[in-house]
């Protein structure tokens, strides 16, 4: 399995996403709950159990009126490689069900909710809050039942859900390939719902080892971080900001720290 | 030989150890969580071929494309149209949840009857030949009292074959009361009007400016076309500079290269300041000034009375230093914006507050857009240009009998075109007004609403409702149970946009006429009727004059006899670039009587005798409240996951709101920390906020982007109508505002109001 | 032994004092007691091997008797000529009634299969509800153009002789779960030839992947 990361043929997708670009518009949430099924119900104010596979969060520079600043932060499931990429982000690594597990070939953190019996270590163990529980059985009210995609299993109570990169996107497009005997996929032909619904283009996705890929360029933008870097969790979402106090935000630092060697250094070489 | 007890628990242990060593255990563990798996409630979407419509959106006046997932018959996910110039593959949270709107728990699913009391939700499913017969007995009636003109029609908008044959009825059949809810637009409008003598939109080439100034303008809240303004924003990041003028830190000041926070209200100062600085520094455009402008210098008429300029006027009263005192914001400021936007290659200033669902004052408007005519940067790429309506849509004039001709000589019931007001087109804030103060009957007898929530919409909601409690019929063609249909005596429910047939002409904002036609994706959910052929029928069973007008069998086949040449590529690709559209804005010429941009609007209408009224000029309208009473200002904000029209929100957007904006059903106002350690107030803090129009329950939240003495709240919720997924939920604007009539235009110009805070 | 002496004790084994009888006793029941055993062990053991399968198992018949023999000789295209793979590369599984009345708006012959199946089916447009012998959880995604197209396997392989048939066999349905018998195989121990085509269980799927590309895959290659 180790050798498999250092083939040229793995695929490890990710996502950059823009925070100069990216306005708050909500685009990406809706355009989630869209494809994926995602439930509604009353009264969705209560963020730990509203169900969300991407949820943008609003960031402050906390300084006084009229020098304050706002960035909106979209955070989908973060699909952590883990350290040197062993391919065991932390909930892959405590699902007492393998329920969830890391694809080699892809570098995406599954979560198959039926398999799943709902003990939420995962959801525990994963420090950006990207895993969510289904409380309640779902339901979907008048006629909405009829909007509801084939190729997203609904969930129940009891299971914990999350982001998947859209992967049935992934498994219709290797369908297409397959049968035009194509060995590999195009980049368009692969888009999570969220990347193809944002109105200004925040989030671009792509295979992050693929040099002809734009992920592949952006991920090494100065201007590029990570979520919680020194956690080592070594996440496939890439953020972007010209803005030095949301790149300090991203890695939760206190006010006084200065920045260490960055990890992102340690962790690629 | 005896069996005994013993026996028995040794039959019960060779049964059990025989099971063991049978499938029964794992295969019925296996059975079983399975069964667990596949419980009845939990649905599971029926699989098929995929299919893709091509349509267009019509939940806002953005027109962008849209293509629809379709599993068999079932419309399973809307997507934007790659191909679609305005929104380029991508699209809004409200477009994306348009299915929500479709297949959703507020929808009319018949024609219905009230058979309760208004409002009380007591309904009776009738035939749509039984409603059709109801509005025509009532039409009948009034024509036959000779009060035709007492019938009044609020569509949502004023272009499109929709609007036009709603227009063309109310002409054959006697009433001047056609009526578009207000917009930003309406200002724009009446600005170009007056200032360059051209009737029709206002677009503007933000895809080619390099620099715009945005006075408070919601360029990423929902402005224009939602989406085109976010594609330009995110794509050509690097190539434009945005400077926000706004009161409070919104998404769009948030997002902008500059925000510059300004004293509420105060935006058409800041701007006559501007020019002050650009005319004193001579960077304004000296030919185009020199040569295509009337009323920059001083002047004297026919009589040789002299007049001042514009260029007098603002030297005179608006220097930096009394501006930036008005204003707030400083002289450096204001010189350092003036000369930036001067010396930008295409710069482009906009009026108009948040979204645009308020016109806003024409003054201020005309303030801002003098510095467009500054820098020379009209009907020109890159500028702001007059754009007309793309041309289709035309028929023989109606035939008008005499019961007709004498309704349409009346005045229009909501004041706009009349003597006091002889600018203004729609004034549907001033409906409630004139009704409530009506002696006697009310003058509007029978009022028709389509595309339009004004019981949600208009300002002060209360004298919206008993203005509408003295409509003795009101009939809603809305295809949801929103306020306005939930208070009418009859629905005829609509079909929704992706149910008909219907043209979207121009997207709001836009400079390149592109027509658009939403289409049929799926076949009618419910048993709804297209509004065009409802109308179509009430005009046929009139009989006589208003029959003939209508040559036309359906809706389809006037659309069709409409759109002409351009009906074949429209079915096929959904939209139709006009053709020559790049070339045609910028070959107007200024149709004012002197043929030159008027900073003084000479002949027509002049707005005022007195020259500094006359010229764009800083004279705000108070808001209502006094300082002593009501210490802070409330001011409404937009937000791109909250829709506040006439279209409520659709679950999914209201499940993307943020815990700091609605927490249960109560909505958070925005106060500055500073304000609220005055008080004493703290972050979540359940308190009543107050204003001399109503009084309602927020929770407060302590936000540093809002200034001090000011105070936020979003607009799109407190709606009482839809279904719980949205009434309920916070407090609607409109409950804690009346509306504010500009003195020159008549429209509506509140932007905020006075309040206070009571801490619960 | 005598069974009439040891009822005594027997009857007394509340009293501790009836050692060596009791013994005695123990002795004689235990064949009772382990031929109860041996009686329960048989019963259950042929209850679960021989008559559980078929109480778990109710028969159901398909709507029509459908003749793939038949329809095989007359395509040109083999299977696929009726269960073909859309442009997106998804597979269209069982034809929809538009497909079969391209055909049958009109009977092709006397069958009165082929009669019952237009004036029930085609004249009022209703859906046939056919029965699917290898219909999978919604949670699976199984992928046939990586089967057919992508690894060249034959339908057989996976469908057996289904072309060959010019019966439908009926089908079998679990009484708890509602899937079909031929997930889990005819042989209730999953042991031997599997009877039609192979048998469909995810452990199926993993063997197989195990054998052929050295990994069981992961979850999301055939989850969704």
């Amino acid at each position: 399995m180790k050798e498999e990361h250092g083939d040229k043929h793995t695929k490890r997708y990710g996502m950059v996403i823009d925070l100069d670009k990216c306005t708050g518009c909500g685009a990406c949430m809706v355009a989630c709950y869209a494809e994926n099924n995602v439930p509604f119900k009353k009264d969705e104010t209560d963020k730990l159990d509203s169900l969300n596979w991407i949820r943008i969060f609003q960031l402050t520079n906390g300084k006084p009126y009229p020098d304050t600043e706002i960035c909106y932060l979209p955070m989908p499931c973060q699909h952590c490689d883990g350290i040197g990429k062993h391919g065991h982000p932390p909930c892959v690594s405590v699902c007492p069900a393998i329920a969830t597990d890391y694809d080699d070939s892809t570098g995406v953190v599954s979560q198959i909710p039926t398999r799943c019996f709902g003990c939420r270590y995962c959801m525990a163990a994963c420090p950006y809050h990207a895993r969510k529980f289904n409380w309640w059985d779902p339901v979907w009210p008048a006629d909405t039942k009829k909007y509801l995609n084939p190729n997203v299993s609904t969930r129940m109570r009891g299971v914990v859900e999350k982001c998947t990169l859209c992967f049935h996107r992934y498994q219709q497009a290797r369908d297409k390939a397959y049968l035009e005997g194509r060995e590999e996929i195009y980049e368009s032909e692969y888009q999570p719902a969220c990347a193809q619904a944002c109105p200004t283009n925040a989030i671009t996705f792509g295979d992050l080892n693929n040099p002809d890929h734009a992920v592949f360029k952006l991920k090494n933008s100065p201007r590029a971080f990570r979520l919680l870097e020194r956690l080592h969790t070594n996440p496939k979402v890439y953020y972007l900001s010209s803005k030095t106090w949301v790149r300090r935000a991203g890695d939760n630092y206190l006010e006084n720290e200065s920045r260490p060697k960055s990890n992102r250094q340690k962790i690629h070489s | 030989m005896k069996i005994d007890r013993r026996s028995f628990i040794s039959l019960g242990v060779g049964v059990v150890a025989g099971t063991t060593l049978t499938p029964v255990p794992w295969k019925l563990m296996d059975d079983i969580s399975i069964w667990t798996q596949n419980w009845p409630w939990t649905p599971v979407p029926k699989e098929g071929a995929d299919t893709y419509k091509t349509s267009v959106c019509t939940l806002c006046p953005g027109g962008c494309g849209i293509q629809v997932r379709k599993i068999m018959d079932r419309a399973v996910k809307i997507d934007g149209l790659p191909e679609h110039p305005i929104n380029r593959g991508t699209l809004c949270p409200l477009g994306l949840s348009g299915l929500q709107f479709l297949y959703g728990p507020s929808r009319v699913k018949a024609p219905m009857k009230r058979v309760g009391k208004r409002g009380e939700g007591k309904w009776q499913e009738i035939s749509w030949d039984e409603a059709v017969s109801a509005v025509t007995k009532k039409l009948k009636e009034l024509r036959e009292k000779e009060k035709p003109h007492s019938v009044a029609w609020v569509a949502g908008t004023d272009k499109g074959t929709v609007p036009r044959l709603i227009g063309r009825f109310l002409t054959a059949y006697g009433s001047p009361n056609f009526i578009r809810p207000p917009s930003v637009h309406d200002a724009y409008e009446l600005a170009v009007y007056l200032m360059q003598g051209q009737e029709g939109a206002v677009g503007f080439d933000i895809e080619n400016a390099d620099h715009v100034l945005s006075f408070g303008t919601g360029l990423l809240q929902g402005w224009g076309a939602p989406v085109r303004m976010l594609n330009i924003y995110g794509e050509q990041h690097d190539s434009r500079k945005i400077v926000q003028i706004e009161t409070r830190l919104s998404d769009t000041a948030a997002k902008a290269d500059q925000w510059v926070p300004i004293n509420p209200g105060t935006e058409g100062a800041l701007a006559l300041g501007i020019a002050h600085v650009m005319i004193k520094e001579s960077l304004y455009d000296q030919s185009f000034i020199n040569q295509s402008v009337f009323g920059f210098e001083d002047w004297t008429d026919d009589h040789g009375t002299r007049h001042i300029g514009f260029k007098t006027l603002v030297r005179e009263d608006y220097s930096p230093e009394t501006v930036a005192e008005k204003t707030g914001v400083p002289k450096a400021t204001i010189e350092k914006l003036a000369r930036r936007f001067a010396r930008a290659d295409k710069p482009i200033a906009i009026s108009g507050r948040g979204e645009g669902l308020l016109p806003g004052s024409l003054s201020e408007c005309m303030a801002v857009h003098s510095l467009n005519a500054l820098v020379g940067n009209i009907n020109k790429p890159g500028g702001v240009s007059v754009t007309s309506e793309p041309e289709y849509a035309k028929w023989p004039e109606v035939n008008i009998d005499m019961t007709a001709s004498r309704g349409m000589q009346q005045p229009r019931v909501d004041g706009a075109g009349g003597s006091k007001y002889p600018n203004a087109r729609y004034l549907l804030h001033r409906l409630p007004e004139v009704i409530n103060s009506a002696k006697g009957e009310s003058p509007v007898q029978a009022l028709f609403v389509s595309d339009a929530n004004p019981l949600y919409t208009l300002p002060n909601t209360k004298a919206t409702k008993a203005a509408f409690d003295r409509i003795p019929f009101l009939v809603s063609f809305s295809s949801f149970m929103d306020e306005t249909a939930s208070h009418s005596d009859y629905i005829l429910p609509n079909h929704v946009f992706l149910e008909r047939y219907e043209d979207v002409p121009t997207p709001s904002a836009s400079v390149q006429p592109i027509i658009g036609l939403a289409k049929p994706v799926v076949r009618p959910v419910y048993n709804t009727r297209h509004v065009g052929d409802v109308v179509l029928q009430v005009a046929k069973s009139l009989g006589s004059f208003v029959e003939k007008a209508f040559p036309w069998k359906d809706y389809q086949g006037y659309l069709k006899s409409a759109l002409k040449d351009y009906w074949d590529q429209l079915e096929e690709k959904g939209f139709v670039k006009v053709k020559n559209a790049k070339d045609f804005p910028w070959a107007n010429r200024f149709n004012t009587a002197t043929g030159k941009f008027e900073f003084y609007p000479s002949a027509r209408n002049q707005p005022s005798k007195n020259d500094k009224k006359a010229l764009p000029n800083f004279s705000p309208v108070p808001i209502e409240g006094k300082p002593e009473q009501y210490p802070l200002v409330l001011m409404p904000y937009d937000a791109m996951r909250l829709t506040s029209g006439d279209v409520g929100n659709p679950p999914f957007m209201t499940k993307t709101i943020d815990d700091t904006v609605l927490k249960g059903q109560t909505v958070f106002v925005e106060i500055n920390p500073a304000t609220a350690r005055k008080i004493g107030a703290s972050e979540g803090e359940r308190a009543t906020v107050a204003t001399p129009r109503g009084r309602a329950k927020v929770r407060l939240h302590l936000f540093e982007g809002i200034a001090p003495g000011v105070i936020a709240m979003p607009k799109g919720f407190g709606h009482t109508a839809y279904s719980k997924y949205l009434a309920g939920k916070g407090v609607n604007f409109n409950d804690l505002i009346g509306p504010i009539s500009d003195p020159l235009s008549g429209l509506n110009t509140a932007w905020g109001i006075r309040a206070k805070i009571d801490r619960a | 032994m005598n069974t009439n002496d040891q009822q005594q004790p027997v009857s007394d084994t509340a009293s501790p004092g009836t050692g060596d009888a009791s013994g005695k006793g123990k002795n004689g029941s235990g064949w009772i007691i382990l031929l109860f055993f041996v009686i329960g062990l048989i019963g259950s053991l042929a209850g679960g091997w021989l008559f559980f399968p078929d109480l778990l198992y109710s028969e159901k018949q398909q709507p029509i008797d459908f003749n793939h023999k038949l329809h095989m000789g007359v395509v040109y295209e083999g299977c696929q000529s009726c269960h073909y793979f859309r442009e997106d590369g998804s597979f269209s599984g069982i034809p929809d009634l538009y497909s079969c009345s391209g055909c049958h708006q009109y009977p092709q012959g006397t069958n009165p299969e082929e009669k019952k199946f237009i004036e029930e089916y085609v004249r009022p447009n209703k859906a046939v509800p056919w029965l699917v012998y290898s219909e999978q959880p919604d949670c699976v995604f199984f992928s046939h153009a990586a089967h057919v197209k992508g690894a060249d396997m034959k339908c057989q392989t996976c469908h057996g002789k289904m072309g060959q048939t010019t019966h439908a066999r009926p089908y079998q349905e679990n009484r708890l779960t509602g899937y079909s018998r031929d997930i889990w195989g005819y042989n209730i121990a999953r042991l031997g030839e599997p009877k039609y085509g192979l048998r469909m269980k995810m452990n199926d799927c993993a063997e197989c992947h195990k054998k052929r590309t050295g990994h069981k895959g992961a979850c999301f290659q055939c989850h969704q």
